[in-house]
């Protein structure tokens, strides 16, 4: 199974977790986020959204954040999808789940992977909103989010 | 949730649709009629007795969108701005798939106009096919998607509206694909993607590496500002680049085949 999954259909995260986890007794614990599309954002009365990406760069770009996580913690298993295409509020957009042998180095390895998926992964979001479509601005807290991982290494 | 169409005794009445805002509708519906194998063999090869089957079929399905209000007794009347009805002929289970799409701008949603423009094309399917193959069945008629309204977007379970999900594959009318290099030129490829693609209207562009005075990403700015004016807008907000799906900078030395992609910054998540 890849770690690293781009796709339209949904995902359940409970299935992914458990696959990541079974027949393993070497993980302690296992952190999962999932991201879900909200109904307001800038503009209010979100009605979908859709996403798009750069199919190859995605992947790679995904990978390499993925790769990053393992070298700064004891990971024993990494798991990431994102939806790309028409999603409605309310629908799981991102999922991360991470495994190790003890629980700080999953929370951390988790936050780490998204804070980097929000700044480096190409994705783009256009909100379909009551008062037309408009793509999404990057954010200047998405961007502190990640610089806090940049330091003293 | 409630029942429109009832007032608060129960009674039936048409909703007034006066103070609700016009927006851009639309929906699709499907449906099948399953026939004998060599029914659909005489179909497909327009052997049948009443003569070509799919074209009155189609005709018969916009007409009847037309007339929805007429047959369902609480439907607003509505000016349909596009109607289309296509067919499918799938050997597999000896059937044709119908699917209807109504638009227009408006105040009510369009879903029954697309499923009675199925139903009656597959009533009229049937009509046409029926001296040959009486147990024909109709089925599977249901709405796989419908956009704008109050409501909100619905799509079927498994279906996926459309949208664009892939770079390059843009809305149409937004993008243009710019001139090619001729074949054996070496050339480097430019895209555009999301929001810049939308805002240059331009999707996919190739270059001649010649006519780079710097082989960089620089140097292509340059050039592609140079072969059309609309990249002026490179410059305008936060545009980053790829090479060869690489982060890269102005810097970024450039070979001829290089893949170059131009985008906003990045919105995942």
């Amino acid at each position: 199974m890849s770690r690293v999954r781009v796709q339209q259909q949904a995902f359940d995260a409970g299935e992914e977790q458990r696959r990541l986890i079974e027949a393993r007794t070497d993980i302690g614990a296992v952190v999962g986020f999932t991201g879900l599309v909200r109904d307001f954002n800038e503009r209010p009365e979100v009605q979908a959204l859709s996403l798009e990406h750069y199919p190859g760069m995605t992947e790679a770009a995904l990978e390499a954040i993925v790769d990053e996580a393992e070298s700064r913690w004891p990971l024993q298993g990494v798991r990431v999808i994102h939806r790309i295409g028409r999603l409605a509020p309310g629908d799981p957009i991102v999922l991360v789940v991470v495994a190790s042998a003890h629980r700080r180095a999953a929370f951390e390895a988790c936050d780490f992977i998204m804070d980097y998926l929000k700044t480096r992964a190409p994705f783009w979001k256009k909100e379909h909103t009551a008062s037309g479509d408009y793509w999404v601005a990057e954010r200047q807290t998405d961007h502190r989010d990640a610089e806090r991982w940049e330091v003293s290494s | 949730m409630s029942l429109t169409h009832l007032n608060a005794r129960g009674e039936a009445h048409m909703v007034d649709v006066g103070d609700k805002a016009e927006s851009r509708r639309e929906a699709r519906a499907s449906g099948a009629i399953r026939m004998r194998p060599e029914t659909l063999a005489l179909l497909a090869d327009g052997e049948l007795p009443k003569g070509d089957v799919l074209a009155t079929a189609r005709i018969a399905g916009i007409q009847a969108a037309k007339r929805t209000h007429e047959l369902i007794p609480l439907c607003h009347s509505l000016a349909l701005s596009k109607v289309s009805v296509d067919f499918e002929l799938d050997e597999a289970s000896a059937s044709v798939r119908v699917s209807a799409t109504c638009r227009l701008n408006g105040r009510t949603g369009v879903e029954m106009e697309a499923l009675t423009a199925v139903s009656v094309a597959c009533l009229t399917l049937y009509d046409m096919c029926k001296a040959v193959d009486k147990a024909m069945e109709i089925g599977e008629i249901r709405l796989e998607t419908k956009t704008g309204g109050k409501s909100g977007d619905y799509a079927r379970e498994g279906e996926v509206a459309e949208a664009p999900i892939v770079t390059g594959e843009g809305e149409a009318g937004e993008v243009s694909l710019g001139a090619r290099c001729a074949a054996g030129e070496p050339c480097i490829l430019v895209k555009c993607l999301a929001e810049l693609r939308e805002r240059l209207g331009v999707g996919e562009v190739s270059l001649p590496f010649n006519a780079l005075e710097r082989a960089d990403v620089g140097g292509l700015k340059a050039a592609l500002k140079a072969s059309d004016p609309r990249f002026a807008g490179l410059d305008e907000g936060r545009v980053l680049c790829a090479v060869n799906q690489v982060m890269a900078g102005n810097a970024t030395p450039l070979t001829a085949e290089d893949e170059v992609a131009f985008f906003p910054p990045v919105t995942g998540g």
